[in-house]
């Protein structure tokens, strides 16, 4: 039956197309040239990246190596549910962490209905959106974005792309590389609903909230700026 | 689904009755466009984006027999099973067939209006199956057994109040409370996680197929629809074959028109691309993926006159600035898409006879070209459907009787000039002390809601000769 279908919409389809050969519809394509991006709200990649978080409801902290990293994790774990838990994918970045140090009880694997926070490493992050980049794989289990009631992020200031353009640049040799990954998931804010009268509500489905962890060269003056660009824009009238 | 445009005006006039109805219309009319706007004007160089996906779009509906091809192999490739469907009924067997093959009972569902277009719900539900709606508005309105008013707000026709007496109807609350809107969403969360956790079946749609690498693009901002592709087992994508798109970065450049024109934001919280089943040693995704490519006569559309309108990205922007839009409400258009966009789809996807009142429920106020973010046509588009009515004789023969007259005098400048000279004259000498009339000889339909404005001493032409004449 799928078949026979198949015959009949493509021989309508092709009666309907203009018939070019691969390398005109190659070329034609070519030139349509490059879509324009949003414009970023500064000019460094990395304080653009936080002010668009903060813009989507996302909450922010920077840390310069892998301990201050399982230190903030921990306190952010602890002041939210008073625990020390939580469940991380099996991503060598996340299992090579000192998490002892802090006292941080990581689970790896995936995200069990009823466990309030996961951490995942995101592969990029995009300025241009202010989303955090995940492939799922062995090692990053989709539900771990998805089920907990925090999602918490952690990303390499190394890893911030300017645009979605540059995102799918650096898609290429991953799938040379490895085949394509099963999904690529661009997660920017904690899931939410507006279909209740448009009132916004957070929290509609997946995660209540999401925290996204910068690690590496990211200064404290850097996040206060995103801060303040991002508390301007909010109340423009103040000073 | 059901086609019910034939009862239009009666719809229409049921809706502007309900004054809560109207009230909550003129709300989201008003606050929808500022939304959009002040994205619009953020982004800056947005007409530069507009323009580039239209040529990108235009340039796929041109080869699509290319483009299809490719996203086939490459769909198939990457584990996918491909499979095309005539018609509406074609791809409610397909997506049954699939189930049954799983012994499947349970299915959650994304908001999809492919879906809605074929009424799969129902097929699904005759088949035996449990199917849920996930998305918060879709899972609303089927609880109360309706329709969706708006392609991208199902249920923003209910208040607030309503959807709480439909939850305290419908749910077993135990401790659980209902008095905020967030207790709302926590209660519809609550509920649908169980369905998630025990779909045998995950069904989305898809905003865009990707050619160059065989993905899926799914928007949303609940994460519905990544649950129904990642937890359950089996996956169908059911969509249209028109989403096809050359490249990765075709498919984002369309996204940033589309969240833009749809909620006004600069990013949805979920943008997925999926290429299919669960890898090896992946611990979880589904593990066998169905993409169902939906013809239903768009074909047709591509080698007409209406292509144009295969570049529609179902963002809702054209229902949210329609002022007819605002004022008869989603539901009296009678089928899954409404507004300008709906007033094009439903005459050519279902019946151009029965779907008559459509294409003229228009002022050809221009506000839906405006802001399409796919630049198509609109009001042409639908002038050009009126007149395809006219010539097949489904205009009523008063009315093409009247056109006729009006395009004989037209066409007679003098005769014409004299005729409406004359009128005006008269209706200004009369009408000139109250301002308005009240009753007028062969206008009682405009009479009978509103007064008729007096109109001026003299007509536009008789102003712009006099002006002429003195400046000679």
């Amino acid at each position: 039956m799928s078949s026979e279908s198949r015959s009949r919409i493509m021989a309508r389809v092709r009666g309907a197309s203009l018939g070019q050969g691969a390398d005109a519809i190659e070329q034609e394509l070519a030139g349509l040239g490059v879509a324009p991006a949003a414009p970023l709200p500064h000019e460094d990649t990395c304080i653009a990246f936080m002010v668009n978080v903060l813009r989507n409801q996302g909450t922010l902290d920077i840390a310069g190596d892998r301990n201050e990293a399982v230190k903030v994790i921990g306190r952010y774990i602890y002041q939210h549910f008073r625990s020390h838990r939580l469940v991380a994918g099996n991503d060598p970045h996340l299992a090579a962490m000192p998490w002892r140090d802090s006292g941080v009880l990581p689970r790896f694997g995936e995200v069990e209905p009823g466990e309030p926070v996961a951490l995942s490493y995101a592969q990029w992050g995009v300025a241009e959106t202010g989303a955090t980049i995940f492939l799922t794989g062995k090692s990053n289990p989709s539900r771990n974005n998805l089920l907990p009631e925090h999602h918490l992020v952690l990303l390499d200031v190394n890893n911030l792309l300017p645009d979605l353009e540059s995102l799918w640049q650096q898609l290429e040799p991953v799938f040379d590389r490895g085949g394509r990954p099963r999904g690529i998931n661009c997660i920017a804010g904690p899931s939410s609903t507006a279909d209740i009268e448009a009132k916004l509500v957070y929290g509609a489905h997946g995660p209540r909230a999401w925290h996204v962890i910068l690690t590496g060269e990211v200064s404290s003056q850097q996040l206060q700026t995103a801060l303040d660009i991002h508390a301007d824009k909010k109340n423009p009238g103040d000073s | 689904m059901k086609l019910q445009s034939q009862h239009f005006q009666a719809k229409t006039a049921e809706a502007l009755a309900d004054t809560a109805g109207v009230a909550q219309r003129d709300v989201l009319a008003l606050f929808a466009p500022m939304l959009r706007d002040a994205a619009v004007q953020e982004f800056g160089s947005f007409e530069a984006l507009r323009q580039h996906v239209k040529h990108i779009r235009q340039h796929s509906l041109d080869n699509l027999d290319y483009y299809l091809a490719r996203f086939e192999l490459e769909a198939t490739n990457n584990g996918n099973q491909v499979h095309y469907a005539d018609t509406s009924e074609e791809m409610n067997s397909i997506v049954l067939d699939i189930c049954q093959q799983h012994d499947a009972r349970r299915v959650a569902k994304g908001k999809s209006m492919v879906t809605e277009e074929t009424g799969l719900n129902d097929f699904l539900q005759r088949g035996g199956l449990e199917v849920v709606e996930t998305d918060l508005g879709e899972y609303i309105i089927q609880q109360a057994g309706e329709t969706p008013s708006h392609i991208v707000g199902p249920a923003l026709h209910k208040s607030e109040q309503q959807i709480r007496e439909l939850f305290l109807e419908k749910h077993a609350l135990g401790e659980r409370e209902l008095e905020t809107t967030a207790d709302l969403v926590t209660e519809a969360r609550t509920v649908l996680r169980e369905h998630f956790l025990k779909a045998d079946v995950g069904i989305i749609g898809s905003n865009a197929l990707i050619a160059e690498n065989g993905y899926s693009m799914l928007v949303t901002n609940e994460g519905n629809g990544d649950l129904c592709a990642n937890l359950p087992n089996v996956l169908i994508i059911c969509t249209t074959l028109d989403r096809v798109l050359p490249r990765g970065e075709d498919a984002t450049a369309m996204q940033r028109l589309l969240v833009r024109s749809a909620t006004g934001q600069p990013q949805t919280c979920y943008t997925s691309f999926y290429s299919g089943p669960r890898r090896e040693g992946e611990l979880d995704g589904p593990l066998e993926t169905h993409i169902v490519l939906l013809d239903n006569k768009r074909s047709d559309i591509l080698a007409s006159d209406y292509k144009e309108m295969l570049q529609c990205i179902r963002c809702g922007a054209c229902l949210n600035h329609c002022p007819i839009f605002a004022a008869a409400g989603g539901h009296s258009y009678g089928w899954v898409y409404s507004g300008p966009m709906g007033s094009i789809l439903t005459p050519l996807l279902t019946s151009l006879e029965a779907s008559e009142a459509l294409p003229n429920a228009c002022s050809s106020c221009g506000r839906c070209e405006e802001v399409c973010p796919a630049a198509i046509p609109i009001p042409d588009l639908l002038r050009d459907l009126r007149h395809e009515q006219s010539r097949q004789k489904i205009t009523a023969p008063r009315w093409r009787s009247g056109l006729k007259l009006h395009a004989w005098l037209a066409m007679r400048p003098a005769l014409y000039q004299f005729l409406t000279g004359t009128t005006m004259t008269i209706l200004h000498r009369f009408g000139r002390k109250k301002g308005s009339f009240s009753k007028l000889p062969l206008a009682g339909g405009w009479t009978g809601k509103r007064d008729f404005p007096a109109p001026q001493s003299s007509t536009f032409m008789q102003q712009y000769k006099a002006r002429s004449k003195a400046d000679e």
